[in-house]
């Protein structure tokens, strides 16, 4: 099959069984690849009363149609599973160089169940498939293991791997690769953890078989020639995503002290100019990519040993930065190795320690819980400290394993008014109290908060930051293009920033693959995904959908107490009317059941069935569902 | 006094540009800060995370000097 590995492994790590079957090429035309492989098959496979730590859970390894190709840019792997944070669809990948590697060496996919009765890590190297012991691993840092990995099967392998946070448990653990690169979101480090799988190492030396080579390079070479003298691109390559800072800042979006504030006075000494300045040891690249945002820095901290690592990104500035209130960029550097390291996200894990720091500031966690330790704004000492109870489950380290949402359960107290999380997982680095289409993103969101799959800040600003009048169609829209990109195993910079179109991407697969394909095929893939993912999520956690797109209180009912933003908050009814909206727009009933109108026009009519049996199908729409579901933003005339 | 003011993404539908597919050529008196210059184009700043300017991060109360070519950053979220 023409722009596909060609092999899609299945592994039963509890009975080492490692079958090969040619990957189906209907899987591969209906789904296009990574996010689109999960959602299928976590939806098929994973009973629905499975847990998500327990062998019936799949632990998927996903490429898609665009990885390891010259399309820009096509480096990005997958990780699936169903969540432990959200008991739901679980996708999120990385860039790097392992998806390409998988590709190489003949691979599109790897599905694996099971429990592996002693710790172990998955090697491949072409055609030679093995589990092989990871005793000698098991307990070592991610960053760390990769470079003995390195040295134990050879500089030309690509290795992800997890740390002790996943080894342990910890539902916000992520995987890495290529000394930071990270899969980081829906906590898939914990679940390949629970499989015993410590790494995955893959040396890959075939080609992939290209439709028509030619045509695919010389587009490849246009946008080549085209982007890099494009005016975007060279503040990219010496910020990267760091630059952020400041304008988040000046917009009351930055998260400062778990979300109570969305200014950080400080801002300057931990944004992307101090980063480059104080910190850059050099640019570092994805796969066949040309603009090298990601920085790779030291963090130099008197009486702590320097660190070396990628980023810090805006993500974890914010999350880790913002929201525990650092001061120091050495310090937001440092904490950023410190996660890595450990194996947690540094999203999660930033928002669980700032959430940790409330409650402390509060009096509702104190030093007798903290092993005598304190946990303070901005302190890196407290930081490290509380992220290794949390990585050991030490104390009460073992309440906030479970993440904002999993402690406050425990912890009551009305903490879960401050967790700022949807579904199970903490919100990106947006405060959302002026920008009422990044709450309905975040809360509506298949996998949990993450703006990856719906960034509206720009939205907002556009169409008015105090309405939310003509919000709903343009969240719907982008959940359908931005995670399109996950199902390419594509890049969003590209197009998000370097005016690559969507429609470009297209005429590359069709290149690639020799489909005859467009762009509102693939926009159709993605709508399925969505809506599969959608039903998925009632059959597992018992609809009906509307019970599961809750905002945190803070988010609805408490202004913003200064900066840029005050007094800003979205409200209850605001926010309930953006779900009417959108569930209208979705062809999805007022409960948030999607309907079989919809499930059916998207051709998975099996998921209204099922839907039925539960009692969770959604009510028919007087006068039908709407035809076209979403819509890209008009901006206002000038 | 002329600038030149350069962007791409979505931030070039809103410039307009008349010089290349990315460059607007723009005519303002005295020495406006960008904030200024943006307000004046209809460009609304919030659209612009920074400005670029031989090499430098510039903020929006810079002011370009005669000739400046300046590229405008849009904010964008998650590769």
């Amino acid at each position: 099959m023409d722009g596909f590995g060609g092999t899609t492994l299945r592994i039963n790590l509890s009975t080492e069984e490692i079958e090969r079957t040619p990957t189906d090429p209907e899987l591969a035309r209906n789904w296009l690849g990574a996010r689109g492989f999960v959602s299928k098959i976590l939806y098929d496979e994973v009973p629905r009363d499975a847990d998500p730590m327990g062998p019936d859970n799949r632990f998927i390894v996903t490429t898609g149609v665009l990885t390891g190709s010259f399309c820009p840019v096509g480096s990005k792997v997958g990780f699936g599973c169903i969540s432990p944070a959200t008991n739901g669809h679980a996708d999120s990948s990385m860039g790097g160089h392992l998806g390409p590697e998988l590709r190489y060496a003949g691979y599109d996919l790897i599905v694996m169940e099971g429990i592996a009765a002693r710790p172990s890590y998955l090697y491949i190297d072409d055609d030679t498939v093995e589990l092989r012991p990871a005793g000698d691993y098991w307990g070592m840092g991610s960053l760390e293991l990769e470079e003995r990995m390195k040295k134990d099967l050879g500089e030309d392998f690509q290795i992800a791997t997890i740390g002790p946070s996943g080894e342990n448990g910890i539902v916000f653990s992520c995987i890495t690769h290529d000394f930071g690169r990270q899969a980081g979101r829906c906590g898939v480090g914990a679940v390949m953890g629970s499989k015993k799988l410590k790494a995955i190492a893959v040396r890959g030396t075939k080609s992939l078989p290209a439709h028509d080579l030619e045509s695919h390079w010389n587009l490849t070479y246009d946008i080549l020639q085209r982007t890099k003298t494009h005016p975007n691109m060279a503040p990219w390559q010496k910020y990267g995503t760091a630059f952020f800072v400041g304008w988040s800042n000046e917009r009351g979006c930055f998260p400062t002290k778990n979300f109570q504030e969305t200014y950080h006075k400080d801002w300057e000494k931990i944004d992307g100019e101090r980063l480059v300045e104080d910190c850059l040891v050099s640019d570092k690249a994805c796969f066949g990519c040309w603009m090298n945002c990601g920085k790779y820095t030291r963090a130099r901290i008197p009486g702590k040993p320097d660190t070396y690592q990628e980023g810090p990104e805006y993500e974890t500035i914010a999350l880790v930065g913002g929201s525990c209130a650092f001061t120091d960029i050495n310090h937001v550097a440092y904490a950023n190795y410190l996660l890595d390291n450990i194996g947690m996200d540094t999203m999660s894990g930033g928002s669980t320690v700032a959430f940790a720091m409330e409650c402390y500031q509060r009096g509702i966690i104190t030093k007798d819980d903290l092993e005598g330790h304190e946990l303070r704004w901005g302190n890196i000492d407290d930081f490290e400290h509380f992220v290794g109870m949390i990585a050991e489950r030490r104390g009460v380290g073992d309440t906030f394993a479970l993440g904002t949402k999993g402690a406050a359960e425990i912890l009551g107290q009305g903490t879960i008014a401050f967790a700022s999380q949807a579904k199970g997982m903490e919100f990106s680095g947006y405060d959302t109290r002026w920008y009422p289409a990044q709450l309905l993103s975040y809360c509506t969101c298949d996998i949990g908060a993450h703006h990856s799959k719906s960034w509206t800040i720009t939205t907002d600003i556009e169409l008015g930051r105090d309405t939310i009048e003509g919000k709903a169609p343009v969240v719907i829209y982008l959940q359908h293009i931005r995670p399109l990109f996950d199902t390419w195993s594509c890049c969003r910079l590209f197009w998000g920033e370097l005016d690559v179109t969507p429609e470009e991407h297209v005429e590359s697969i069709r290149y690639l693959t020799g489909w005859d394909i467009t762009l509102d095929e693939c926009m159709r893939v993605s709508e399925r995904v969505w809506n599969l993912n959608r039903a998925h999520y009632i059959e597992r956690n018992g609809g009906p959908g509307r019970r599961f797109d809750v905002a945190p209180a803070r988010h609805l009912d408490e202004p913003i107490p200064d900066g840029p933003a005050e007094g800003k908050v979205v409200g209850r009814e605001n926010f309930e009317a953006m779900l009417d909206d959108y569930y209208a727009n979705r062809g999805w009933d007022r409960n948030g059941n999607p309907t079989r109108e919809v499930l059916e026009d998207l051709g998975i009519g099996y998921a209204a069935d099922n839907l039925e049996k539960l009692g969770h199908l959604g009510e028919p729409i007087p006068g039908g569902i709407p035809k076209v579901r979403g819509q890209k933003l008009k901006p206002k005339a000038m | 006094m002329v600038i030149y003011l350069r962007s791409g993404g979505k931030l070039r539908d809103r410039l307009k540009p008349d010089v290349d597919i990315y460059t607007r050529k723009v005519e303002v008196e005295g020495t406006p800060t960008l904030k200024e210059i943006l307000e004046q184009l209809g460009i609304p700043d919030g659209l612009v995370a920074f400005a670029f300017a031989d090499g430098k991060v510039r903020r929006l109360n810079y002011r370009p000097a005669e000739g400046d070519v300046v590229t405008l950053q849009p904010p964008v979220s998650g590769g």
